[in-house]
């Protein structure tokens, strides 16, 4: 089956290897968002809800501009607000929460049904609902709270990256709507180096630990983000140094080959007792009365 | 239960029928040859038991790894196996818990229970312990292993079952508490299908037709076989 051009699976769930030959070197692609020009508009909320056809989701009062308290099965781009004591004053922080695209994903990682995630060479994560069973065992496997399992459908859900826009060459809808150009996609390289500029600017504009959030501990993100306070990612709701969580490796990573030569243990041990001890027989078998067993 | 020794049949060479019906509802009761070991309430249980356990470890392999995948095929797919283990778990539980409750008087340990050497016991070599009444110290160990686990299991699986009402770090830890409670599982019911029929033949028929042999008895359970039939020469 012929994919499309970066749509080559690199890495599915639950299976050895994705189909992509990896023959040709493409061009991560990434996301990129700029916080210190977001107005919180929330154009993007609305056109990833237009586009992706979600239904509408009851809006909740939680003391600032935000939508709702989480993103939801429903819901997959969220703009958080937040304030922070800040130099005497307050900084009035903006974020937008959806799936970051880890290049190691650890939503892939802990999800029991093969095909169900998918990662694409063009570094997209994406969710097959028609593979997925449902368990929900890729929320406690994802180290940014994002994916959501709906009781509705019975599936989960989250961010795709639009890959049915990406696919015929298209931006994501976030970004198709965003008024500032604080949304910007393309080739992750590109908006890395576009980021450094920019970097540079908020530091000579006095933001001096200004930074591009790409986390290296999931082996980097293909939502980069730009951070005023780019020492306090925490400030914005963003873990410090994520990494796939540690159960989830320890799962798959240790417990899941222990549990293999546990049960191979288990098997070869009785076969192996069985040739060399045998069965368990009367030792004398000239007793009369029942020598048969 | 009772230890009185029923006189063999008029028909030696027939005993067959009626020893079964007797099985029926007696158990340790010696006819002819022939000592019935678990009467049918027990012989029930013990398979509802084993059946929710083999659907819940058929549906559950191919969740624990996709090395397991064509188990799904058998329920149905994937997405089956998701809901008939939750199912099949709870159905376990529940069977396991009247199992141990109906067997728990025969399982008491007693001090003699701690002279028990697993290793050397299935060396199959060192004559019998002539003080092993009708369960030996490995048969209640694996008796008292199942409430254990099941509790282990039981509990661990409830917050995956039900992924929106509970938070992800417990979710973390019920993951690999329940895996570990599989590993567990899986090690000891190996163990115990393998002693309960290639390892120590004639053990089989005491689960289906209920009944095993004197000889049986006698090698394996003395002190039981001299309980049940009263003979204290062995
Ligand atoms: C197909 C699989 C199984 C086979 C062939 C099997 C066979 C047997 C046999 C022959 C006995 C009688 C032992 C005796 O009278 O000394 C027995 C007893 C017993 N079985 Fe199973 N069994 C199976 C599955 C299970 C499962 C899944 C459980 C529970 C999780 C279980 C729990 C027990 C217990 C508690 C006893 C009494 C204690 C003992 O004999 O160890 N069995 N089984
Ligand atoms: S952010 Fe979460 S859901 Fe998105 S790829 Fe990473 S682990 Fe998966």
């Amino acid at each position: 089956m012929g994919a499309i051009q970066g749509f080559e699976i690199r890495r599915s769930s639950a299976s050895l290897r994705g189909s992509a030959t990896q023959l040709r070197t493409l061009p991560v692609v990434a996301k990129y968002i700029d916080t210190s020009t977001c107005i919180g508009c929330k154009a993007c909320e609305v056109a990833c809800q237009e586009w992706n056809d979600l239904p509408v989701s009851q809006t909740e009062q939680v003391g600032t501009y935000q939508t709702m308290p989480s993103l939801q099965a429903s819901y997959w781009n969220l703009i958080q607000f937040r304030e922070v004591d800040y130099q005497g004053g307050v900084a009035w922080l903006m974020r937008k929460d959806q799936c970051m695209h880890c290049a190691d994903p650890g939503c892939l990682a802990a999800c029991p049904a093969p095909g169900a995630i998918v990662q694409y060479q063009n570094g997209i994560v994406d969710v097959d609902p028609e593979k997925c069973i449902g368990c929900g065992l890729c929320e406690p496997g994802c180290p940014f709270d994002v994916p959501r399992y709906s009781e509705r459908t019975n599936k989960m859900a989250k961010c795709t990256l639009c890959v049915d826009r990406v696919e015929v060459g298209l931006e994501p809808a976030c970004v198709k709507a965003c008024p500032t150009g604080c949304l910007q996609f393309g080739d992750k390289d590109t908006l890395l180096a576009y980021g450094k500029h920019r970097v540079t600017a908020l530091k000579e504009g006095g933001f001096a630990e200004a930074a591009v959030y790409d986390p290296p501990g999931v082996g980097g993100t293909s939502v980069i983000t730009v951070l005023r306070h780019g020492d306090h990612p925490e400030w914005y709701g963003l873990p410090k140094d994520p990494t796939v969580p540690v159960a989830v490796s320890l799962w798959k990573r240790i417990l899941h080959p222990l549990g293999f030569i546990a049960m191979g243990a288990a098997l070869f041990g009785t076969l192996g007792h069985f040739m060399t001890v045998g069965p368990k027989k009367p030792k004398d078998t000239s007793t009369t009365s029942g020598g048969e067993v | 239960m009772s230890d009185a020794s029923v006189p063999a049949s008029a028909h030696p060479a027939a005993p067959g029928p009626s020893i079964m019906r007797l099985a029926v509802h007696r158990e340790d009761v010696a006819v002819g040859d022939e000592i019935v070991r678990h009467r049918l309430l027990s012989r029930v249980i013990h398979w509802v038991v084993a059946l929710f356990f083999m659907v819940a470890l058929l549906t559950g392999m191919p969740i624990y790894s996709p090395v397991f995948g064509w188990m799904a095929t058998l329920f149905g797919g994937l997405s089956v196996c998701r809901w008939l283990h939750a199912w099949s778990g709870i159905a376990f539980s529940v069977a396991s818990a009247v199992m141990v409750l109906h067997w728990l008087s025969d399982m008491k340990l007693v001090p003699h229970d701690l002279k028990f050497n697993l290793v050397q016991y299935m060396q199959f070599s060192a004559a019998e312990d002539p003080e092993i009444g009708k369960y030996n110290p490995g048969q209640k160990l694996f008796f008292w292993t199942i409430p254990l686990v099941t509790l282990m299991v039981l509990l661990s699986g409830i917050p995956l079952w039900w992924p929106t009402k509970f938070g992800s770090t417990l979710r973390q830890v019920c993951i690999i508490v329940h895996d570990v409670g599989f590993i567990m599982w899986f090690v000891a019911i190996v163990g115990h299908v393998y002693l309960g029929t290639a390892a120590e033949p004639g053990t089989f028929r005491s689960m289906t037709r209920g009944t095993v042999t004197k000889a049986w008895a006698r090698l394996h359970h003395p002190k039981w076989f001299r309980d049940v039939t009263g003979d204290r020469k062995e």
